[in-house]
Formats: structure tokens, C-alpha cells, sequence
């Protein structure tokens, strides 16, 4: 019996099908290397938020009229602001809109004012260029802003 | 998983505690990439801004997706609500309403594809604000 016992022993040795723990974490660092980079160049989906108007509670206290801007977005992209025109349609990260309500708001926080931005959007403006106006007001730290399709009145 | 080891001689390298850290690691990195991707919607191409902001995570349960995909034939929005493509506009009211009514707080995130006419997203808004919602959310993208 005991013979046969070593004998069986020295078989299953000879085949060696234990666990390699080596090859295990060779993948296991790949398979972590991939997911470290993708995480870096993760698409996150984020928000700009906003208040629909006409739901603000009544308030006794005498509110101040704010400093009222127009921005028009036109079919080609083009933006106005105040009826001047600023950046190209091809510069998406509307530079020269950005610093000007910068500005704004700087003064208007200097005379104690608000600043209320309204935004007229053609009808066939792309929503894209609406979203980039609102990416500018959000550099500008403006968050007074009024939404309106078609051009001002 | 992780064995003893160390004792009074020289402090040695331990495969197993190397292990559990990869492992835990490797879960992190898993969990944080598909949460993130779940809340990208392939059928529309969101709006590139890079300032905007992260969708606060206490607010998540009150926020209801319309999703608004381009019809590129009559260059008009197609809604997509809860899997459902609506044709008529006006059915979508009372489902509004509805979830209003269920939840005050509730957050409409319009999640529009770059390539539509402002005046779609004029008119979705018209219809959230019949229905009485005054939180809405424009949903784009990091890059």
C-alpha cells in the first residue's frame, strides 16, 4: 500500500497543474493598468442648472431692479452681446464674451447691483452654441440668466 | 486571504496582503468606470462645456431624464422619455404633472443632442413649465 501511495504522489507532481499565483497577478496588474487609464479619460455627463421664472416667492422687502444684459445667439453662431458683436462662430470657448460679462459683473457688484442676463436664442441656433454661452456665463460667474427663443422684442 | 508572517527575523515580502490590495484596486477602478458610463446615453450626442457642474449625487433621486434626440430629416427633436419615443408632445404633460405631484422636489434634466435647434429646447422647456417645474437641468459633457 504504501508504495503504491509514493508512487501516485511522484505522478501528480510530474504533471504540476497547482495554482500559479505569477501568471495571476501579471493579469491582474494588465487588467488594473487598463481601468486606471480609462478612468482618466472618462466622458462625464455634468449639468448647468437652472430656475424656471415665475415660481419666486413674494417678498415685502423692496427688491432692487438688476442691470439687465442681452445675449442673441443667431442661425450661424454668431453672438451678440448688448447688440455688439463678439467672437467668431468657429471659437467655442467664446473668449471675448466671457471677459466682457466678467467686467459687468464686477462693476455691477461695485454700484451693489444685480446683473440679469437674458439669452435670446434664434430658433435655428444649435443648441451647442447655447450651451457654450452658458459655459461663458458660468466662467463669469453670472448666475442670473433668463432664457428666451427668438429675437428681443 | 493574507497569511502571518514576520515574527522576530527580516521583514519579508508577502505575496498574499499584495494581492488583496490589487484586487481591492482593481474593484475601485472597475465600480468608478462603469457608474460613470451608465449615465452616458449612446443614442445622442451631448453638448461639450467644460464648466459645468457636477449633478450633486443627493439630488439624484429626484431627477427625472427627458432626452431629446435629433430627427435629422425634419431637423426637429425626437422625446425619449423612460425608453418611450413620444410623437405627440402633449402626452408627455400629464406624466409631468403626475411626477410632480409625487415628488416636489422633483429636477427635469433635458439631456439634448449639440446638433439641435434652440427653439426645441424652448419648446421642451414651455411643457416642463405648464407642468409646473421650475427645476430644470442642461445636461453636457466634461470633453
Amino acid at each position: 500500500m504504501k508504495k503504491k501511495r509514493s508512487h501516485r504522489r511522484k505522478n501528480s507532481s510530474e504533471v504540476n497543474l497547482g495554482f500559479q499565483i505569477a501568471p495571476m497577478i501579471d493579469v491582474v496588474f494588465v487588467i488594473l493598468l487598463y481601468f486606471m487609464v480609462m478612468a482618466g479619460d472618462l466622458q462625464v455627463e455634468k449639468a448647468h442648472n437652472l430656475k424656471l421664472p415665475g415660481t419666486v416667492e413674494p417678498t415685502d422687502n423692496p427688491v432692487n431692479l438688476p442691470d439687465e444684459i442681452a445675449i442673441r445667439i443667431e442661425d450661424d453662431g454668431q453672438v451678440f452681446l448688448n447688440d455688439d458683436p463678439l467672437d467668431t462662430p468657429e471659437l467655442h470657448l467664446l473668449p471675448e464674451l466671457a471677459s466682457n460679462l466678467n467686467q459687468l459683473r464686477i462693476s455691477s457688484e461695485a454700484s451693489k447691483a444685480t446683473v440679469l442676463v437674458t439669452v435670446y436664442a434664434n430658433e435655428l441656433a444649435k443648441y451647442q452654441r447655447v450651451i457654450e454661452v452658458l459655459d461663458a456665463l458660468t466662467r463669469a460667474q453670472i448666475t442670473n440668466v433668463t432664457f428666451q427663443a427668438g429675437a428681443p422684442d | 486571504m493574507a497569511g502571518g508572517g514576520g515574527g522576530d527575523g527580516e521583514p519579508e515580502f508577502q505575496i498574499a496582503p499584495m494581492i488583496d490590495v490589487l484586487l481591492v484596486l482593481l474593484v475601485f477602478f472597475v465600480m468608478i468606470t462603469s457608474a460613470e458610463v451608465l449615465k452616458v446615453d449612446k443614442a445622442l450626442t451631448l453638448p461639450i462645456s467644460p464648466n459645468s457642474k457636477d449633478r450633486p449625487k443627493d439630488m439624484a433621486k429626484h431627477e427625472l431624464a427627458v432626452n431629446l434626440r435629433l430627427d435629422r430629416g425634419p431637423n426637429k427633436a425626437l422625446l425619449v422619455l423612460d425608453d418611450k419615443i413620444y410623437q405627440n408632445w402633449n402626452e408627455v404633460l400629464p406624466f409631468l404633472q403626475d411626477r410632480k405631484k409625487a415628488d416636489k422636489l422633483l429636477r427635469v434634466v433635458v439631456r439634448g443632442d449639440a446638433e439641435l435647434p434652440a427653439g426645441e429646447i424652448q419648446r421642451i422647456m414651455n411643457f416642463i413649465g405648464q407642468a409646473g417645474i421650475d427645476d430644470i437641468s442642461f445636461a453636457a459633457s466634461n470633453k
